[in-house]
């Protein structure tokens, strides 16, 4: 594995000085390995995901642990290693581009290729403006440049000394939408023509899932989830990740009331009335949470309804829609379930929503399947 | 010498001395942290506060045939620094490097941190990163660092006289003859060293904001 990181930090306030019988204000701990794909730290503001970046990157020093890329030790607190970022084989980019102001693209990108002739220097460049397309803005200052070209501009810059890996720390995070789009095409095309390694932070949960290959979910500084992104997304591990990842219903205080035949689900009493969920491992009378996405909820008109077999009227709630929120692409409908009063987030295609001819005050019934729930 | 070549001459040593001393000291009180950095920090601004009689003074203890400053002066050269052009540029050094240090730490610690960074991160030393990058961003506030610093040596009085005396020909500066001047009641000639004094002002004013503009 290309990748291996292992790293513990504390930060005591302010001055981060370490006081006797002080505990700390934030504590991060994580660990994770990546293989020449593409890694997303995944997670809040403030979960811990930059400071583990710019450990990796040599800007901030771990207390304990290890760093390794590519059989180099960056960082091996045992063995008193600590490689500074300027012997370290990365590239970075921060969320502000950094570009250098009192320079030009040409001299921004050439900056971290010491040692080169100047005919190699400038083939080097040229091949970087080719690479992420802007031969054009060769001899531009960076206040010339619009946000998206500098960002194209910062990962040339970052990419020309030939990096073992790539650090991101949400690079499109200021910028418009269709831009954002486009860069992320880009990068996974560069990505997999270098074939090198990429830690990338984002708190966006679509960018996550369109660039992971593997994605690393940090919350107050640790790692809560790892795996793929479909593993994330509709098999999240812990309460925080499934609300991150979308989960808008999430409802605790379920009580367990005992399995299906053969262990093949669990019943629970929750919402005001039994509902089937997917097995879990608890005994009658625990507590559990459990959640499902908002998309996965199914509308059941008042005709099918009836004719629904009584085996199969598995968690069929009935509710009045108390307000409909437009998308722009879908609708989110808050329903209020009868039984309990709790509110159920449904999201609705337009198309459907449309000719259901529904809206806010109407009763709806809905059905969740058991395989869309996941159970804490 | 005429006191607008003398004063010219002391204010630009004592400005290039202060300029190569004051950015080494605004970049470490800038990037750096130290046990004793506050007191750093105070005996640079010292000389900002005092009366420049009162640094004068001091000049003076340190400078004559018994400080320890003008002992070893002594002893190389055979004679005394007191009453020289030479401890006139000190006075003038001493006044006017509070102004750079202060100007300076401000513009290098405005630098954008992830500039700086990011060079470190494309493998380029403190050192570098410091030569080609913050310095380089700093350059508005070190200016305007060397142009108060250079105004200030023209203009010393104070210090200057306890230091060095007002010596016709050898330590009368501008500020030193338009007094003598005054006192003579030679107004013609206080006149035209306040008009000279002006003009020097006004060509740095102009001077300063073209060099800001670029």
């Amino acid at each position: 594995m290309p990748v291996k990181v292992d790293i513990e930090k504390e930060f005591y306030g302010r001055k981060h000085i370490k006081k006797k019988g002080v505990k700390p204000s934030f504590s991060m701990h994580c660990s994770f390995d990546a293989d020449s794909d593409f890694v997303v730290l995944f997670g809040c503001s403030g979960s811990g995901k930059t400071t583990a970046l710019r450990c990796i990157a040599g800007l901030e020093n771990p207390d304990a642990g290890t760093i390794k890329i590519n059989d180099t030790v960056y960082f091996d607190s045992r063995k008193k290693v600590n490689l500074p970022p300027q012997k370290r084989k990365i590239g970075y980019m921060f969320q502000e581009n950094a570009l250098f102001p009192h320079m030009n693209v040409r001299q921004n990108i050439e900056f971290g290729l010491k040692g080169l002739s100047s005919s190699a220097k400038a083939e080097r460049v040229n091949e970087m403006l080719g690479l992420v397309g802007i031969e054009e803005l060769e001899l531009a200052y960076p206040d010339e440049l619009s946000g998206g070209q500098k960002q194209k501009v910062a990962l040339a810059r970052a990419l020309a000394p030939n990096p073992e890996v790539l650090l991101l720390d949400e690079p499109f995070s200021a910028l418009d939408t269709v831009i954002r789009l486009k860069l992320r095409k880009e990068l996974r095309t560069i990505q997999k023509r270098l074939g090198i390694p990429i830690i990338f932070i984002t708190h966006d949960p679509v960018e996550a899932f369109t660039m992971a290959d593997r994605m690393v979910v940090f919350d107050n500084g640790r790692v809560q989830q790892l795996g793929s992104p479909e593993d994330v997304f509709y098999h999240p591990k812990t309460r925080y990740v499934a609300e991150l990842v979308g989960f808008s219903n999430l409802f605790d205080d379920a009580v367990v009331e005992g399995h299906g035949q053969g262990d093949e689900c669990t019943f629970l009493w929750s919402l005001g009335t039994e509902i089937t969920a997917p097995y879990i491992r608890r005994m009658a009378g625990d507590r559990v949470s459990w959640g499902v996405r908002p998309e996965n909820i199914e509308l059941v008109d008042s005709e099918s309804a009836y004719a629904i077999r009584k085996e199969d009227r598995k968690n069929l709630l009935d509710g009045v829609i108390r307000n409909v929120v437009n998308r722009g692409t879908s609708r989110i409908m808050s329903l209020k379930l009868k039984d309990s009063g709790a509110v159920l987030n449904v999201e609705v295609t337009n198309h459907i929503f449309d000719s259901l001819k529904i809206g806010t005050g109407d009763e709806c019934m809905v059905r969740i399947r058991p395989s869309d729930m996941i159970v804490f | 010498m005429s006191p607008l070549l003398l004063t010219l001459k002391i204010a630009s040593i004592s400005t290039i001395f202060v300029t190569m001393l004051g950015i080494l000291i605004a970049y470490v009180l800038a990037k750096r942290e130290f046990t004793g950095k506050w007191l750093a920090d105070v005996l640079v601004t010292l000389p900002l506060i005092l009366p420049p009689t009162v640094t004068g003074y001091i000049l003076v203890l340190l400078l004559g045939k018994n400080g320890i400053l003008g002992g070893i002066f002594t002893k190389i050269t055979g004679s005394g620094i007191l009453f020289t052009w030479q401890a006139a540029a000190i006075a003038a050094f001493v006044v006017s490097l509070p102004l750079m240090v202060k100007t300076a730490t401000s513009a290098i610690g405005a630098v954008d941190r992830n500039v700086e960074e990011a060079a470190c991160i494309l493998g380029r030393s403190e050192f570098e990163t410091a030569l080609f990058i913050t310095l380089p961003l700093a350059k508005k506030g070190i200016i305007a660092g060397c142009v108060l610093s250079f105004a200030r040596a023209v203009g010393e009085f104070g210090a200057t006289l306890m230091v060095a005396g007002n010596i016709q020909g050898k330590t009368s500066t501008m500020p030193l003859s338009i007094y003598g001047a005054y006192q003579a009641g030679n107004n013609e000639l206080a006149n035209l060293l306040v008009l000279i004094l002006i003009a020097i002002s006004l060509i740095t004013i102009a001077a300063t904001s073209k060099l800001g503009e670029r």
